[in-house]
């Protein structure tokens, strides 16, 4: 027995080297596309996101803006049909790169839109690009995305880098009087980001930075964090999420432990979103932040999205749902210029080159990155009419730009944020 | 039985099967379109991890759930290589350094343990690698991965790619099969079923788990890196509990002990996650449904399952009279030849 196995090993062996000899040597036949991004007179539209996994509800809610935009505006523009094929990444690099893979080659998609969390756009945006097709992103927050790993094909095209978002927190803390700030950041890619673009701008003002706290994910516990930070001479604290139940953890945390009146607090957009505020709006009141979204922003643009959002879905809008619904936007106006006849480098340049006067967002244009340069809102948690809680703005930073005030070829020299190097 | 009688039996059912599945696995790329084929490589690369989870958990009931860790260190090295400017090769030299050491380290702390013990270890030796890669951002790019890893020229596309995984995922279950049928894998059999007998007969039971350890990591690491390839890109998700939860899950809804149920596991498991989740949202749902089902009705997993059912219907056939039919029972050497191996259920 022992002999045929070896014999039986040997047949197999020597057969498969032979057939893979033989056929590396012809090559089976390879798919081709085509130049134009809607040939018969439909785009189609890949759209990566999590809706299932453990960032499921922020994919759903990119989704939903998506779908909402095209449910206003009628799936069509100009002569141009836009058909969507949505997939789920379940939050998963891995999964993102099959499923990109999947619309790319199997449904022969034109344009991909998506996916959300950072490191599943970072693994996709390189064998998208490749591939030349063009690429939007909604929600992605990774600063590389559009620095030091830009690429021509690719356009965040509804949300800003995490830096960038908070480099006017850093500003108004300044401006408001306050020298000494302690920051409470997640402790990865995000987290660092976010708590750099609030460091750097503070500091360069002239504010000194007390102490940093990184938190892991899936921290259930804030208490540590919270006594660390009343132990300190700071006089304000900035806490940054990256969304989920950090934001409503956290805030019931520095209000058990008397915070709230002994430590100014400032917020990332994220730790004070719509998901905190339905939880613990009543807490959150008069909590400050710092996005590039407000859904208080009183303006007939926001007001009837926000409007259009609860009637379709019964709740306000966050972030993630302006984002699809702005790309959305992005997408449509770039069709218009461009048509359907449109290269990909064609429909990029006529999406980087849409200049809004008034948007979701503000006035806003893209950069030579093909990042969003605009305004970003230091907002205050309020109670509207309808007895809801929602972020309004009380200052205003116009034109903000992922480089804030610094120079963009010397702050790409720099290496990319982490926990040691948050550009104090 | 004779010599004479061996050429008859070298066309047996199983063998043409086999047969007949390598050749189509040869002809995939010239049927399928290229993100099938893409899907296909992704297969055989969960078939690799699988089988190095299998080849502890067949031969010595050493069930490892992290063994992610040491296919994510691998390709965390060839990712760190390309990112510096090193050649293939260095990377592939790398690789296989960082996947000795790491297997070492899984080795050295899990060889004095069996059981849950072992099972916690390995557990947490995995955590510990996904740690690392979370926080060592300035070597592993943290959260963000390592992307723009390119594959080698010479298998750049995706057909090239999927032979070079067919070639060695055949390679690697071959090589794997004459380890359980040398006299090393007779010496980790034995530790399985008593380690205090085998240490009394003067055998070192650490030692031997040692080796295992790391025989089983080469494979391990061999599929990290074809990963990496396939991929072109790395993350922590790829060192994550869930990637060595789904390989222990391959196992045994394949069938743990034998060669061909990690593959099958593998196959059922990626197709699951790569195009089952196209059509059902809740595809996670039915991949549990799956697992739950196949623990309750097919304990030994799907080969063991269709291995029973075969059994019975041969042994239905004979006594129905017809003896001849009954190829493996019934001649005294045959019977002899099953019980040495009888305990590792491996046909």
């Amino acid at each position: 027995m022992g002999q045929s196995i070896t014999r039986q090993a040997r047949w197999v062996a020597v057969s498969a080297a032979a057939g893979l000899v033989l056929l590396a040597a012809c090559a089976p036949p390879s798919d081709d596309d085509d130049g134009s991004v809607a040939e018969s007179g439909t785009v189609k539209v890949g759209f990566l996101s999590p809706v299932t996994g453990p960032v499921a509800a922020a994919g759903i809610e990119m989704r939903e803006g998506w779908e909402l935009y095209w449910q206003e505006h009628g799936e069509t523009v100009g002569e141009i049909t836009v058909e969507t094929i949505f997939e789920d990444d379940a939050g998963n690099p891995d999964t993102a790169l099959t499923k990109a893979k999947r619309l790319i080659e199997e449904e022969q998609v034109d344009v991909i839109v998506g996916p959300l969390l950072a490191n599943t756009a970072l693994a996709v945006a390189d064998y998208v690009t490749r591939a030349g097709i063009p690429s939007l992103q909604p929600v992605t927050a990774a600063d590389d995305l559009t620095q030091r790993k830009h690429h021509p094909l690719l356009l965040r095209a509804g949300s800003y880098t995490g830096s960038q978002m908070n480099f006017p927190g850093g500003q108004w803390a300044y401006e408001q009087g306050h020298r000494r700030a302690i920051t409470l950041c997640p402790d990865y890619a995000f987290g660092w980001e976010s708590c750099a673009g609030f460091v750097r701008a503070f500091t360069a003002a002239g504010g000194e930075i007390v102490d940093q706290l990184w938190f892991p994910l899936g921290t259930q516990d804030f208490s540590p964090y919270v006594t660390e930070m009343r132990g300190t001479d700071a006089d304000i604290a900035f806490v940054t999420s990256a969304g989920g139940a950090d934001g409503p953890t956290f805030v019931r945390t520095y209000h058990d432990f008397g915070l709230t009146d002994q430590l100014p607090l400032l917020t990332n957009c994220c730790a004070m979103d719509q998901a905190t505020l339905r939880d613990v709006g009543e807490l959150a009141e008069g909590i400050h932040s710092v996005s590039y979204w407000a859904e208080g922003r009183d303006s007939p643009a926001v007001q009837g999205f926000v409007q259009a959002y609860k009637q379709a879905y019964g709740k306000l809008p966050s972030l993630n749902v302006a984002g699809g619904y702005l790309t959305a936007e992005v997408l449509a106006r770039a069709l218009e210029t461009a048509g359907g006849e449109a290269t990909a480098e064609e429909l990029i340049d006529a999406a980087s080159s849409i200049r809004f006067e008034e948007s979701l967002y503000g006035p806003l244009r893209y950069d030579e990155y093909n990042n969003p340069v605009g305004p970003v809102y230091i907002r205050v948690v309020e109670r509207n009419s309808d007895g809801e809680y929602w972020n309004v703005p009380v200052e205003t930073y116009e034109d903000v730009s992922q480089f804030w005030t610094f120079d963009p070829e010397e702050y790409l020299q720099q290496p990319p944020y982490d926990r040691e190097h948050t550009g104090q | 039985m004779t010599r004479l009688a061996r050429p008859g039996r070298l066309v047996t059912l199983p063998r043409v099967a086999l047969l007949v599945t390598l050749a189509l696995a040869v002809a995939v790329p010239y049927v399928l379109r290229s993100y099938y084929v893409s899907i296909l490589a992704l297969a055989f690369i969960a078939g690799l991890l699988a089988a190095s989870v299998n080849m502890l958990a067949g031969q010595m009931h050493l069930v490892s759930i992290g063994h992610a860790g040491i296919a994510a260190s691998a390709a965390y090295a060839v990712g760190w290589a390309s990112h510096h400017g090193y050649g293939h090769a260095t990377q592939l030299a790398l690789a296989l350094v960082v996947t000795l050491a790491v297997s070492a380290v899984y080795g050295v702390t899990s060889m004095r343990t069996s059981g849950i013990f072992f099972l916690m270890v390995t557990l947490a030796l995995g955590m510990v690698v996904f740690g690392l890669t979370y926080r060592l951002s300035r070597v592993t790019g943290g959260e963000n991965g390592l992307p723009g890893i390119w594959r080698p020229p010479v298998v750049a596309e995706m057909w090239q790619f999927y032979y070079l995984c067919l070639a060695v995922l055949v390679l690697a279950v071959l090589a794997l099969r004459v380890v359980e049928r040398s006299p090393f894998g007779l010496v980790l059999r034995g530790i399985r079923d008593s380690e205090s007998r085998m240490s009394s007969l003067g055998y070192s039971v650490a030692a031997n788990k040692f080796v295992a350890m790391i025989m089983s990591g080469v494979v391990a690491g061999t599929a990290g890196v074809l990963s990496v390839w396939h991929a072109e890109f790395v993350s922590p998700a790829s060192a994550d509990f869930l990637r060595s939860a789904l390989a222990v899950i391959m196992v045994i809804v394949g069938g743990v002990g034998t060669w061909l149920g990690p593959l099958i596991g593998a196959g059922l498991v990626t197709g699951a996650e790569h195009l089952l989740s196209t059509h059902v949202e809740r595809w996670p749902t039915v991949l549990g449904l799956v697992f739950i089902a196949v623990v309750l009705f097919a304990p030994n997993g799907i080969v063991g399952a269709a291995r029973d059912l075969a059994g019975r219907l041969r042994r239905s056939r004979a006594r129905r009279g017809h003896p001849e039919t009954d190829t493996s029972a019934g001649t005294p050497p045959a019977a002899t030849e099953d019980s040495v191996t009888s305990s590792a259920p491996n046909r």
